[in-house]
């Protein structure tokens, strides 16, 4: 390994740390801070979906439910005053351990779609369930009067404390997750993406390591539910729901390209044209808003998926590559026009 | 004396795929530090036959017996960690990995890192990933793939690719190696380096199980060679008596019109 290589990670992670710590010093602005503290929290939502989606190959839809369990969890037992924040958060993420393992237990023998229905109806039993148990969660109106957190004795009241937090969350996934990649176990979880059948046969428990990302990817997705909570003070069904699922499979469609760097990448770009398009549309179509941004982020995810596959992470290098491939997408579909005028199909010539 | 010798035994092992009978009790007997070879037609079930052993489908019936112990109806990773391992006739390598850390794949039953530990780098973790990889070189560079460890499998040809199939399978550190057409589809000369290979691992006390189709290979290599037809065993016995073999004969060619 030369040296180039060895030091490759450290300093990739040392350049971010720079950034999140200079950012606010450079512009303390509380709408880029705030605007900052949602890259981070969808960070950690992005990062667990793409490293199940992306390299465990587990098509698992629920990552949203383990958000909203950790930030109702967390909210309620704070808001009515059972027991501090900081406690809250434990529990939360012990329960939402507990959950996942269990339903770990029955769903992890699917593969492919079967997993992704089966998970994509414990999204929905969440968002019904966030709703309809309205004298806990508040239901429709939300989850009110969250008290500010303190953790360790220290009282997170600015935006700039919940900024930090965030991001040394954000940054301890990324680092957590990395180093398993990159080890005996990341190695048995690709590996067991490429072909089950081999994995097994070299001795590895697949089920073993599959249900322990599971789990952990749900853990890292409850304490970002949990800030969330704490930072907004607030809670809706509106906020865990199916087009947050939409919104992270874009972030790992956008950023891609098999880094969680990349995932993070997403989530930053996604919280941003989101907001951008959101204030500049605004303008525009006062009404309308919300809708118009569903439909711009479903064909972004369809043109991300025909002429970028691979994400914006793996752009550098590679912007010579697209061009020859736009172009020889446009010269099919142009072809594909002219044979039909001439009365042929593309299997005649 | 003999009974201690053998490394594998397996006892009227059947295994039926709806109406087909791939398996028809199946008995054999593997001994130690030997090349053994299984011939057969196409469909014949040796394929299955190894699947079985391995645990990837288990027989429907039968006893398997690993170095006197019981495995039949262990989940396939178990039996890997015993100490048998194998390659796939269709490769199966891991594609999103490097040649290297396909052999470190391999290292997988002889380290014991957990997910805590390699999430925090804590403990044995580095140790035990230097030690993997320096083993994965090592196996790698006997089969003189150390100059391709960092490429990725989709830049490999053919025979590398056979090899790497190979290499992940002696990182596990087996006692039995079984092989699924390890020579299918290679040119004369990487064959001649296999041969090699293989007596070579058998001379160092590793009790080698091929299916091959290439005759040649099967007859100069092994010192006992199994005929199944049909899902059952029609002939055993040293190369130069089963080419004699009138049933095999018949198997393979067809019977003369009188």
């Amino acid at each position: 390994m030369s040296i180039q290589e060895r030091y490759r990670r450290p300093l990739a992670f040392a350049k971010l740390i720079a950034a999140v710590i200079i950012l606010p010093i450079l512009l303390p602005d509380k709408y880029v801070v705030t605007m900052m503290f949602f890259v981070a929290i969808y960070g950690v939502l992005s990062i667990s979906l793409g490293l199940l989606v992306g390299y465990a190959g587990l098509f698992s839809l629920a990552q949203p439910t383990w958000f909203g369990l950790g930030a109702y969890i967390a909210g309620v037992l704070a808001a009515r005053g059972i027991v501090p924040g900081s406690l809250g958060i434990v529990i939360a993420a012990v329960f939402v351990a507990l959950v996942s393992y269990l339903l770990g237990l029955g769903v992890l023998r699917l593969k492919g779609h079967y997993l992704a229905c089966a998970t994509i109806c414990v999204l929905i039993i969440g968002e019904i369930a966030f709703i309809q148990l309205s004298d806990i969660t508040g239901g429709h109106s939300g989850l009110l009067d969250v008290p500010r957190l303190s953790l360790l004795g220290f009282a997170f009241k600015t935006d700039i404390h919940y900024y930090f937090l965030a991001w040394a969350l954000c940054i301890a996934c990324l680092c957590f997750f990395s180093n398993i990649l990159c080890s005996r176990v990341g190695r048995a979880v690709k590996s067991s993406r490429d072909s089950d059948l081999a994995s097994s046969a070299m001795g590895i428990n697949i089920a073993k390591y599959r249900i322990q990302v599971f789990v952990l990817t749900s853990v890292a997705s409850s304490l970002a539910g949990s800030i969330l909570c704490f930072y907004l003070r607030f809670a809706s069904p509106s906020i865990f729901s199916f087009s947050l699922l939409v919104q992270l499979i874009l972030m790992i469609v956008v950023g891609g390209g098999g880094t969680l760097g990349g995932y993070l990448l997403g989530s930053f770009l996604i919280v941003w044209l989101g907001e951008l398009l959101s204030v500049g549309l605004g303008k525009f179509l006062p009404v309308m808003t919300g809708e118009v941004q569903s439909i711009f982020f479903g064909l972004l995810i369809i043109l991300f998926v025909i002429f970028l596959p691979d994400g914006l992470s793996r752009l550098p290098g590679k912007w010579f590559f697209l061009v020859k491939k736009v172009v020889g997408y446009l010269s099919i579909t142009g072809k594909g026009l002219r044979l039909g005028q001439n009365g042929k199909g593309r299997s005649d010539s | 004396m003999e009974k201690e010798e053998a490394i594998l035994e397996v006892a009227g092992i059947s295994k039926r795929f709806g109406g087909i009978l791939a398996l028809n009790r199946i008995s054999l007997c593997l001994e130690k530090g030997c090349i053994v070879s299984m011939i057969g037609p196409n469909g014949a079930g040796k394929t299955t036959f190894v699947n079985a052993v391995t645990g990837i489908r288990p027989p429907d019936r039968g006893e398997i017996n690993f170095q006197g112990e019981a495995i039949s109806g262990l989940p396939a990773h178990c039996i890997a960690s015993k100490g048998i391992s194998r390659t796939f006739q269709l490769e199966e390598l891991f594609g999103s990995l490097t040649v290297l850390e396909n052999a470190m794949v391999g290292c997988h039953t002889r380290s014991h890192c957990g997910i805590f530990r390699c999430g925090f780098r804590l403990g044995a973790f580095r140790s035990e990933e230097k030690r993997m990889s320096e083993e994965a070189m090592e196996v790698l560079s006997i089969l003189g793939l150390n100059q391709k460890a960092c490429d990725s499998i989709s830049t490999l040809s053919l025979g590398e690719r056979k090899l790497v199939g190979v290499a992940r399978a002696l990182c596990m550190r087996p006692k039995l190696l079984l092989l699924d057409e390890p020579v299918g589809g290679l040119a004369a000369h990487e064959i001649r380096k296999f041969v090699t290979l293989i007596e070579g691992l058998a001379k160092d006390g590793l009790s080698i199980f091929i299916i091959e189709h290439n005759m040649g290979f099967v007859m100069s290599i092994s010192e006992k060679v199994i005929v199944l037809n049909q899902g059952a065993k029609i002939a055993e016995g040293p190369p130069a008596e089963v080419k004699r073999n009138k049933v095999v004969i018949k198997a393979y060619i067809g019977e003369e019109v009188p």
